[in-house]
C-alpha cells in the first residue's frame, strides 16, 4: 500500500532486522529511543515455516532466490566475475537466525589481539581489534540470558572469564555428540556441549524448544527456538517504539549539507519510493550488503561510496569456510536427530600456536550430514547414481556423522566486496561482487583442522573416515565479516571502536562488517553482543548525534 | 504484469490432491523415457526404488508450471506464487523444461546409435551404458547442489560448496539425478516418495505429514543418546570473575 506522504523523522533508523538489527532495536527501544527499521525482506510468522527440506534448502523458500538477488564472484580483479550465490543469508525479519541452529560460542580473549599474539603474516592485513573481550563480556552475558542459551559454563577450557553460567543446562545429548566427546576424551582433548540458541527447559516464559529433525536451515513453526525473530523482535515491538517495516528495500543513503546522513531512500513492495529521515543510521544488512549499500550511496563528498574516503569499504572481507571429516560407525548415530546440530564442540585447536606452522585456529564440532534427508547429501567419494549409490545411502544414513570445522580465514586487502559492473538485481541495482583468493595460511589451517576432525572420528570408533579438505573459500558458512573494519586509525579502518564511521558522525554499522578478523568461531553471538554494546553507547550519547554537523558527535576513541 | 506472467498451472486448482489428476509437462514418450532413466538412478533391488516412489510424478508435476513449488507448511495444499518470485520460478522451470526435452532426445539418439532402439526399451545394462556415456561427457559442477552442511551432493567431484541449491545450472544428467533424489526423499506431498518408501529404505522416521511438524508434535528426541547426560569429564566448574 502506498504511503501517504513522507514519514515522520525518527530517532534512529536501522537498515535490516536480522541478528544485529533486531538486537540493536531491542536495546534502543527499551531505552526509550524511537526506531524505524527498514527490512528488505518479508516479516514471516512462525505459521509460515515447516519441515520441508525441498522448499527450504532447494527452492529458496528461505534462502535468497539467485535470479532475484544474484551475486558474482571471481578470484582476482583480472578475472571476469561469474554469477554465484556467494555467502547467502536469508533476507527477512530475523535474517539468518530464522533458519539457524544457533551455535553460540563466545570468542576468546586472544581473538581480539591476534596480530599481537601471532605477529605479522605476510599478505594479510591481520589486525588487533580496538576493543577487547572485557568490553563484550557484559553483552555476551546479556544475549545469553535474553535468549536462554543452553550450555555448560566452564566446560570450554579455552573460554574467557564469564560473570555467571548459562541460563539453561545443555541440550540433551545426541549420539553424534556422544561420539565426539568419546573421541576427544580418548585423545586427551577438551570438549564441551555446544552452547545453543535453544531452551533445554522452559525459560523466561517460553516453553522448552521442540527437538525436531527439521531444524538447521528450516524455519521454526513452533516458535520455540531462540532467534532474533522469536526473541528480540517481539521485545522491541513490545515497547511500542519499534516501527518495523518489512518489504522495504533501501536503495541509498543521502547526505545533508554538513556531511551527515540525512535519509534512507527505500522502495516499498509496490515500487513506491519513500524517504525516511533520522538522527542516527545503523547499518545491519550483513557485511556484504552493508558494504554494498555504502558503495551504492555515492555523492560529491564521497565519490567512492559513503564513508569510503579510505577506499577500505568492502575490503578485508572474510567468510570462514565449512568443511568436515565424515565417519561411518557400526552402531547407528542418527545424526539427523535434532536437526543435525545438537552437538559437541572443541576449542582444542582454536588458539594460535606457532608450532603448528600457521596463524590462528578454529572451532571443530560434531555435526549431522543430511538436512535432515540425503536429498542433498551423499557420502564423499561415493557414486552419484545407480545401485551402489543407493546401497551407500541406505547403509550410511543412520550410521554417518561429520566433525566439521569453522576455518579462521585471514583478512587480505585485495579480498573485497564491490559493485558488479554488469549484473543488476531484480530492483535494478548493481549486485555485490566478491573478489576472493584464499591465503596459503587458510588452506594450511584447514588441512590441520580437518585432520584433527578425522582423528576425533577415528578415536570415537568410526570404521571409516573420509577427510574433505577446503580447497578454497566459497562462502558456504554464510558468515561474513570485515567489510568496514573497526579500528582507532582512520587510515586503516572504516569504523571507530564504537562502530561509528570515522567520516560520518551519525552512521554506524552493527553487523559483522566491523570485525577486523573473522576468528575461528561462529560469529552471531558476538555480532549480537557488539550490536547491543553499540546501542548502549548511542543511548548514552543520545542527543549528541541529533545535531547534524556538530563536532560534538565525534566520539573519540 | 501479473497477468502477462500468469502461471500455466494457474488453471490447476492448487492442492495436495491426487498427483495422477495433475496435468504434467511431459508427453507420454518423454515421461516413459525419464521414468526409465530414474529407475536406473535409484534402482529397485530388495528395497523399493525410483519407480515405486513415483519420482516421475514428482518431476512431471514440478515442471508443470509454478503451482507446485512450495507446499503450504501445514500440508493443506500449495502456495500460489505472485510477483517477482513467480517470474523467477517461471524462468527457472522454463530453463529446466528445455534441458529435459533435449535430454530425452539425447538419451534416444545415443540409444539408437549404440543399441538400435529408444532408451526406454533398452535393457537396464544398456540403459546404464547410455547414462554412463553421458556422465563421462558432462560437466558436474562443484558449486551446484552440494550443500556445505551435507558433504558430497549429487555432483561427482569436488568439495561441498554453497548450502543451497543452484540446480537450474546443472547439465541434464546431474539435474536428473538431483530431481530423482528429491522425488525419492522429499515429503510425499510433492508427489514422489509414495507411501514414504524413500524414507523406509534409509530408515528415516519421518513425520506422518507436514502438519505434524507444523503443529510441533513431531519430535526426534527419542533418537538421542541414553545415559549420556555428563558431556564433559573435566573442568566442569564454572569460571568466576569478569
Amino acid at each position: 500500500m502506498a504511503r501517504s506522504g513522507k514519514p515522520d523523522r525518527t530517532d534512529v533508523c536501522i537498515i535490516g532486522a536480522g541478528a544485529s538489527g533486531a538486537t540493536a532495536a531491542k536495546a534502543l527501544c527499551e531505552a526509550g529511543v524511537r526506531v524505524v527499521a527498514l527490512e528488505r525482506g518479508p516479516w514471516r510468522r512462525r505459521e509460515s515455516f515447516g519441515g520441508d527440506e525441498l522448499a527450504n534448502i532447494n527452492r529458496y523458500n528461505l534462502w535468497p532466490d539467485p535470479i532475484l538477488n544474484p551475486r558474482t564472484t571471481r578470484a582476482d580483479a583480472a578475472e571476469r566475475a561469474r554469477q554465484e550465490l556467494f555467502c547467502p543469508v536469508p533476507q527477512m525479519v530475523g535474517g539468518g537466525t530464522v533458519h539457524w541452529q544457533g551455535w553460540l560460542p563466545r570468542f576468546t580473549p586472544n581473538d581480539f589481539r591476534l596480530r599481537t599474539v601471532a605477529g605479522a603474516l605476510e599478505g594479510t592485513t591481520l589486525a588487533d581489534w580496538p576493543i577487547g573481550y572485557d568490553d563484550l563480556e557484559p553483552y555476551y552475558d546479556r544475549v545469553e540470558w535474553a535468549f536462554g542459551v543452553s550450555g555448560l559454563a566452564g566446560a570450554n577450557r579455552f573460554e574467557g572469564p564469564r560473570r555467571r553460567g548459562y541460563p539453561c543446562p545443555p541440550m540433551p545429548m545426541s549420539r553424534y555428540a556422544a561420539n565426539f566427546h568419546k573421541g576427544c576424551a580418548a585423545l586427551g582433548w577438551n570438549s564441551f556441549p555446544t552452547p545453543q540458541a535453544a531452551l533445554s527447559r522452559p525459560f523466561g516464559g517460553r516453553p522448552a524448544t521442540v527437538v525436531s529433525a527439521f531444524a538447521q536451515q528450516h524455519g521454526d513453526p513452533t516458535g520455540t527456538r531462540s532467534s532474533a525473530l522469536n526473541v528480540f523482535v517481539p521485545d522491541a515491538v513490545a515497547t511500542g517504539r519499534y516501527d518495523l517495516r518489512p518489504d522495504c528495500y533501501v536503495r541509498e543513503l543521502t547526505l545533508d549539507r554538513t556531511g551527515y546522513v540525512k535519509s534512507a531512500i527505500y522502495e516499498e513492495a509496490d515500487g513506491t519510493i519513500v524517504e525516511q529521515e533520522a538522527d542516527v543510521f545503523l547499518l545491519a544488512c550483513g557485511a556484504v550488503e552493508t558494504a554494498r549499500l555504502l558503495l551504492l550511496s555515492n555523492s560529491g563528498r564521497f565519490p567512492k561510496g559513503l564513508a569510503n574516503g579510505s577506499d577500505l569499504v568492502g575490503r578485508n572481507v572474510t567468510f570462514h569456510e565449512y568443511s568436515a571429516a565424515v565417519g561411518l560407525f557400526d552402531e547407528p548415530v542418527y545424526a539427523w536427530a535434532g536437526g543435525g546440530y545438537v552437538s559437541a564442540s572443541s576449542f582444542q585447536f582454536y588458539e594460535h600456536d606457532a608450532s603448528r606452522g600457521f596463524v590462528g585456529g578454529g572451532h571443530v564440532a560434531a555435526a549431522g550430514v543430511g538436512i535432515p534427508l540425503p536429498i542433498n547429501w551423499r557420502l564423499p567419494g561415493s557414486p552419484a547414481w545407480g545401485a551402489e549409490a543407493k546401497r551407500i545411502d541406505r547403509e550410511a544414513f543412520n550410521h554417518s556423522m561429520a566433525v566439521a570445522m569453522v576455518l579462521h580465514d585471514m583478512p587480505q586487502h585485495d579480498n573485497r566486496v564491490d559493485l558488479d559492473d554488469e549484473v543488476i538485481d531484480a530492483w535494478g541495482l548493481p549486485v555485490a561482487r566478491v573478489t576472493l583468493k584464499p591465503h596459503a595460511n587458510d588452506l594450511a589451517q584447514g588441512r590441520f583442522l580437518i585432520d584433527r576432525s578425522g582423528e576425533i572420528l577415528e578415536a570415537a570408533g568410526a570404521n571409516s573416515v573420509t577427510r574433505v579438505y577446503a580447497e578454497r573459500v566459497t562462502g558456504n558458512c554464510s558468515h561474513q565479516h570485515g567489510t568496514a573494519r573497526m579500528g582507532d586509525d582512520p587510515a586503516t579502518s572504516v569504523l571507530n571502536r564504537w562502530c561509528q564511521a570515522h567520516e560520518v558522525g551519525n552512521l554506524f554499522a552493527v553487523d559483522g562488517a566491523s570485525f577486523p578478523t573473522a576468528t575461528g568461531a561462529n560469529p552471531t553471538l558476538t555480532i549480537m553482543a557488539n550490536a547491543w554494546r553499540v546501542a548502549d553507547h548511542i543511548v548514552e550519547r543520545r542527543g549528541r548525534f541529533a545535531q547534524a554537523g556538530s563536532q560534538a558527535t565525534g566520539v573519540s576513541a | 504484469m501479473p497477468n502477462a506472467m500468469a502461471s500455466r498451472a494457474g488453471s490447476v486448482p492448487p492442492g495436495a490432491g491426487d498427483v495422477a489428476d495433475t496435468p504434467g509437462f511431459f508427453d507420454p514418450h518423454q515421461r516413459e523415457t525419464i521414468a526409465a532413466a530414474m529407475a536406473r538412478i535409484i534402482p529397485t533391488d530388495a528395497t523399493p526404488g525410483a519407480r515405486e516412489a513415483a519420482t516421475i510424478d514428482f518431476l512431471d508435476r514440478y515442471l508443470s508450471g509454478t503451482g507446485f513449488i512450495y507446499a503450504k507448511p501445514d500440508g493443506s495444499g500449495f502456495e500460489t506464487l505472485t510477483g517477482r518470485a513467480e517470474r523467477a520460478w517461471r524462468e527457472r522451470i522454463e530453463t529446466m523444461r528445455g534441458k529435459y526435452v533435449a535430454g530425452v532426445r539425447e538419451l534416444d539418439s545415443r540409444a539408437q546409435h549404440r543399441f538400435g532402439g529408444d532408451f526406454a526399451v533398452l535393457s537396464p545394462d544398456r540403459q546404464d551404458a547410455v547414462l554412463t556415456a553421458i556422465e563421462h561427457r558432462e560437466h558436474w559442477p562443484d558449486s551446484a547442489l552440494s550443500p556445505a552442511y551435507a558433504l558430497g551432493g549429487p555432483a561427482a567431484s569436488g568439495p561441498a560448496l554453497q548450502q543451497t541449491s543452484t540446480e537450474v545450472e546443472l547439465d541434464f544428467l546431474p539435474l536428473l539425478v538431483a530431481h530423482t533424489r528429491q522425488g525419492f526423499y522429499a515429503d510425499p506431498i510433492y508427489g514422489g516418495n509414495r507411501g514414504r518408501v524413500g524414507w523406509d529404505v534409509i530408515g528415516f522416521p519421518g513425520p506422518a505429514s507436514l502438519e505434524e511438524v507444523h503443529s510441533g508434535r513431531y519430535s526426534t528426541l527419542e533418537w538421542f543418546a541414553e545415559g549420556h547426560t555428563d558431556p564433559s569429564h573435566e573442568n566442569r566448574k564454572p569460571h568466576h570473575g569478569a
